[in-house]
């Protein structure tokens, strides 16, 4: 960031907190995800006081689900509020011209995300199965948010059946990545055996190991909110507990951290309601294939010419394991509707 | 010169490239780096297996889904358009066939995109 945004951005966020004397301290750029840029911050209070913040703005080509600043500070602060455990929104800022991109600001939670670190670490979160109830905490009372009120109101009306939503949504996005059979295969087994409707409750929608904060004591913070709406519950589980998402730990069925029991049983604890394991392994189906659309829509920004990076650029090519998978599930779903039939 | 165009040839190059990120590059690069480094070997090693795939196997499979979805314009557009119509769905007479193509499809991609898979079964 140059000398003038960053003299913008300071008096920006001097504003912001009602505090003149405001300075910046310290500002760099952290590793982050394909959509956003994060940038560490650190502050000094016209008191004396050191705080240090996270800033959040987006690259310049984001992914068309994802929410902008304005609403993800929302659901942070909706998510704060229903004793989520987030970074504490503080300020989130719509004008383009203080440093470039509207961005938001959070208070900074110390921890370790990084799934391949975070798979292999016996110790996280107080140890794998505290871990595994805390994440299912976490996912009760995110799911504990219903569609009233208006403070979500831009996340729209709930679909009448998340699941055949998703359905045509995938078909959506398998129409603009151009022809890929095997995700077309997973597809059309997914609508045929789709569960039915749900009373809708907000999902996170990316709540996965990588996206989850820990210490070697706790769950830090529930991160990346961008993909977040109104959904069947059983969508966050599935995600999480999908083979794709593991990151190879494959006995820890709960993201590769710890097992599926530990998981559900601290999700109840947490007052969600006991969740449908055939409709958690429908949406862990559907994880393959969402993952496998979001990984071509990331090869697609590589492709458009517009914004060539290598890492975009060797994402597509997870989409293949991908589809292994889901021939394998597919026909063993198949297998077992055969022999109930 | 054995042809028109200089040896080593692409796969030579790929292969003794990748080596070289491999082994003298990413030991001597700094954390920040390592991960770009791993990436440049990965695109290397996706791009060796892609030039080493037969062009008659792939030219094998398009016939069997233009037999199928009826599009000899474009194959894959025309499978794709009977999965989603149900027309290949389990008890159709078309089901086993689109699911044997499928399978012989998935072990091609694999193999050029993430071999380890199919090592792994």
């Amino acid at each position: 960031m140059d000398e003038g945004r960053r003299e913008r951005l300071r008096s920006w966020l001097a504003r912001a907190a009602d505090d003149a004397g405001l300075t910046i301290t310290a500002l760099e750029r952290l590793s982050g995800g394909a959509i956003q840029q994060n940038w560490g911050l650190t502050v000094r209070r016209g008191d004396g006081r050191e705080e240090r913040w996270v800033l959040r703005t987006d690259n310049p080509a984001t992914l068309e689900m994802s929410h902008g600043r304005r609403e993800e500070f929302a659901l942070l602060r909706a998510a704060h509020a229903a004793g989520v455990r987030v970074a504490e929104p503080l300020f989130a800022c719509d004008d383009a011209g203080v440093i470039g991109a509207p961005f938001l600001v959070m208070r900074r939670v110390e921890g370790i995300a990084a799934a391949h670190r975070v798979v292999k670490w016996d110790a996280v979160g107080g140890g794998r199965e505290a871990a595994a109830r805390a994440m299912g905490r976490e996912l009760a009372r995110i799911h504990s948010l219903r569609p009233a009120g208006d403070d979500l109101a831009f996340l729209g009306v709930p679909p009448a059946d998340a699941c055949l939503a998703f359905c045509a949504e995938q078909e959506r996005a398998l129409d603009a990545a151009g022809p890929h059979p095997i995700l077309e295969w997973g597809l059309r087994h997914l609508r045929r055996t789709a569960p039915g409707p749900i009373a809708a409750s907000l999902c996170h929608n990316d709540f996965r190991t990588g996206n989850i904060l820990w210490t070697d004591q706790e769950l830090a913070a529930v991160l990346d909110w961008e993909f977040a709406g109104w959904g069947d519950p059983h969508a966050d589980l599935g995600w999480l507990c999908a083979r794709c998402w593991r990151f190879g730990n494959l006995a820890m069925e709960a993201g590769g951290v710890g097992s599926r029991a530990a998981l559900y049983a601290g999700y109840v604890e947490a007052g969600g309601a006991a969740p449908d394991p055939a409709r958690v392994a429908w949406w862990e189906l559907a994880a393959h294939l969402r993952w496998a659309t979001i990984a071509l829509a990331q090869g697609a920004r590589h492709l458009s010419g517009r914004e060539p990076s290598l890492e975009l650029a060797l994402t597509p090519h997870i989409v293949p394991e991908l589809e292994w998978h889901i021939l394998r599930e597919v026909a063993a779903r198949e297998a077992a509707l055969e022999r109930a039939a | 010169m054995s042809g028109v165009l200089e040896r080593p040839d692409a796969a030579d190059l790929l292969a003794i490239a990748r080596a070289t990120v491999l082994e003298e590059l990413l030991p001597a690069l700094p954390e920040t780096h390592r991960l770009a480094a791993r990436m440049v070997a990965n695109a290397l090693g996706i791009a060796q297996r892609m030039i080493a795939v037969d062009p008659s196997r792939l030219a094998a499979l398009e016939p069997r889904a233009a037999a199928l979805g009826g599009r000899v314009d474009d194959p894959w557009a025309g499978l794709c358009a009977l999965i989603r119509s149900g027309a290949a769905d389990p008890g159709s007479e078309r089901h086993d066939v689109v699911a044997a193509l499928l399978a012989d499809l998935a072990r091609l991609r694999c193999e050029t995109s993430a071999p380890k898979t199919l090592a792994g079964g």
